[in-house]
């Protein structure tokens, strides 16, 4: 068994300063009035950092801006509980490349430039010799669907919501690259539906569900019009399903899929993460859940929730 | 805007069709031969083994809108035209599909990053990145605060955003030593001020 205390928040950066309804969300569905799960606040983390912009440029920068954030994780002997794919990414990737022992050599000469040393966290001792576990990383979606149960999402949504049908978006960095042992199918992931179905809504399917946001790896921030372009795609086939919203687990494609309709589309479809969906479902006064900073606006959508 | 910047900033829609590399009369002169080497020590280590399959540019989201296709850039990088590549660069999603699909299990993403990490070298930086940079040892994350999010953030009832606390100023303050240490501060040219 791991033997860690539960979890530590790892917002990031698009969630505190672009969204913070999921903040808000996050925070009620994890905290006393929903599952009342361990978690703490650290304030020390940094941006996780962004994989697009630091593990593209220069991935010894990367690794040691990753390393210190683990550091602060393994001090408190917890789990990093993040609510994007990004931080996801990039955090899951520096625990492994801290799995070599060369890898973990350089990167603690230099933390220890800041009075850091990054080792996992220690799990036990064999003879003399100490058992070493790398910090944990995990997405709020493996978190709700693992240790808090389908079930228990089930029971507890209150106002399930029969009439709303959405459209789920996984988001590349949700489980690609598959170099590791995944918590859901890569090739055919289904947790976020099974949490919608939980909160009582109808998950569409949809064509090319599994295809790119167009955010990432920086083209959002270089090519604006080809990102926009792979949303105008994406939002046409979920249109074609019929669907009342966009339903991720990634507040980086939230951000496209938010700003990019407007490019495209008079109206658009409201999107949320599922953090503010299952709250939604949970009974959460909506007002709560800072739709007012989207772009697209989702007073038809809760006026059919209100409906259920 | 320098004239690289541009080079960098230039976007090009291409369609569906895919050119074979073959229709190109390719000059001796034109080939960097170290370049799958240099490829390669930024982490694109499968550059050199791809079999031109195509299956990456198959199922590239990238490639059904422009002219990249991932196949091509891959037949480039082996041959070294170099400057075949220098527009592909910031266009790749990184969202690993070509890594999936690969029959070979080779990882064209990888390389694409390789290929990033060449432009920094060379001093093609876009300003997205000097940006995200700047805002990461300003503020310690790569989002700049917002004042009117802070507003709301208080309406809803959370605490504004603590990167101007006084005790957050040692976590900036390791960031920059970190950055400093790495040499990421110079290679990128981080500026004094940044814009949203």
């Amino acid at each position: 068994m791991n033997d860690t205390n539960g979890f530590v928040y790892f917002f990031g950066c698009v969630v505190p300063n672009r969204y913070p309804g999921i903040e808000y969300a996050v925070r009620w569905v994890t905290g006393k009035e929903g599952f009342n799960l361990d978690v703490k606040d650290q304030k020390g983390f940094s941006c996780c950092p962004v994989p697009g912009i630091f593990y593209s440029t220069d991935k010894d920068t990367w690794l040691l801006l990753a390393a210190r954030n683990l550091v602060l994780a393994q001090e408190e002997r917890r789990q990093i509980l993040t609510v994007c794919n990004g931080c996801l990414a990039s955090l899951l990737k520096a625990t492994e490349y801290l799995q070599e022992p060369k890898n973990m050599g350089k990167v603690n000469r230099v933390l220890s430039q800041i009075g850091k040393k990054y080792t996992g966290i220690a799990q036990k001792t064999e003879g003399r010799r100490k058992i070493f576990e790398p910090v944990k990383v995990r997405h709020y979606v493996e978190v709700m669907a693992k240790d808090v149960g389908l079930d228990e999402i089930s029971r507890r949504a209150k106002h399930p919501l029969k009439n709303i049908r959405a459209a789920v978006h996984y988001g590349c960095h949700y489980l690609r690259p598959t170099e590791r042992a995944a918590f859901d199918d890569p090739n055919d992931p289904v947790m976020i539906d099974k949490i919608v179905e939980a909160c009582g809504a109808t998950s569409v399917d949809y064509e090319d569900r599994l295809d790119c946001c167009g955010a990432g790896g920086g083209v959002r921030s270089h090519v604006i019009e080809l990102a926009n372009a792979l949303t105008q795609d994406k939002c046409q086939n979920i249109a074609a399903a019929g669907a009342d919203c966009i339903v991720t687990g990634c507040p980086f494609c939230m951000l496209q899929f938010d700003n990019a309709q407007k490019s495209f589309s008079k109206d658009g479809i409201p999107v949320m993460h599922i953090s503010q969906f299952q709250a939604l479902a949970m009974g959460i006064d909506p007002i709560s859940l800072g739709f007012d900073t989207h772009h697209v606006s989702a007073h038809s959508f809760l006026r059919k929730v209100r409906g259920s | 805007m320098t004239d690289k910047e541009k080079e960098v900033e230039k976007v090009f829609i291409g369609g569906l069709h895919e050119k074979l590399v073959e229709d190109k009369i390719i000059e001796e002169s034109e080939l960097d031969l170290n370049f799958s080497k240099e490829i390669r020590k930024y982490g694109g280590k499968d550059v050199m083994t791809c079999l031109q399959c195509g299956n990456c540019t198959g199922v590239c989201p990238i490639s059904l809108k422009i002219a990249y296709k991932t196949r091509i850039i891959m037949k480039y990088c082996q041959f070294g035209l170099k400057k075949y590549t220098l527009d592909t660069r910031w266009v790749c999603a990184t969202c690993y599909r070509c890594y999936e699909h690969c029959p070979a299990d080779l990882n064209p993403a990888e390389v694409m990053i390789a290929l990033r990490h060449i432009a920094i070298r060379e001093g093609i930086i876009p300003p997205f990145i000097k940006t995200a940079a700047t805002n990461l040892v300003k503020y310690g994350q790569s989002v700049k605060p917002d004042p009117e999010i802070d507003k709301i953030r208080i309406e809803l009832g959370l605490k504004p955003i603590h990167t101007h606390d006084a005790d957050y100023q040692t976590v900036i303050r390791e960031i920059q030593v970190l950055v400093h240490a790495s040499k990421y501060d110079k290679l990128i040219g981080i500026q004094e001020e940044v814009k949203v």
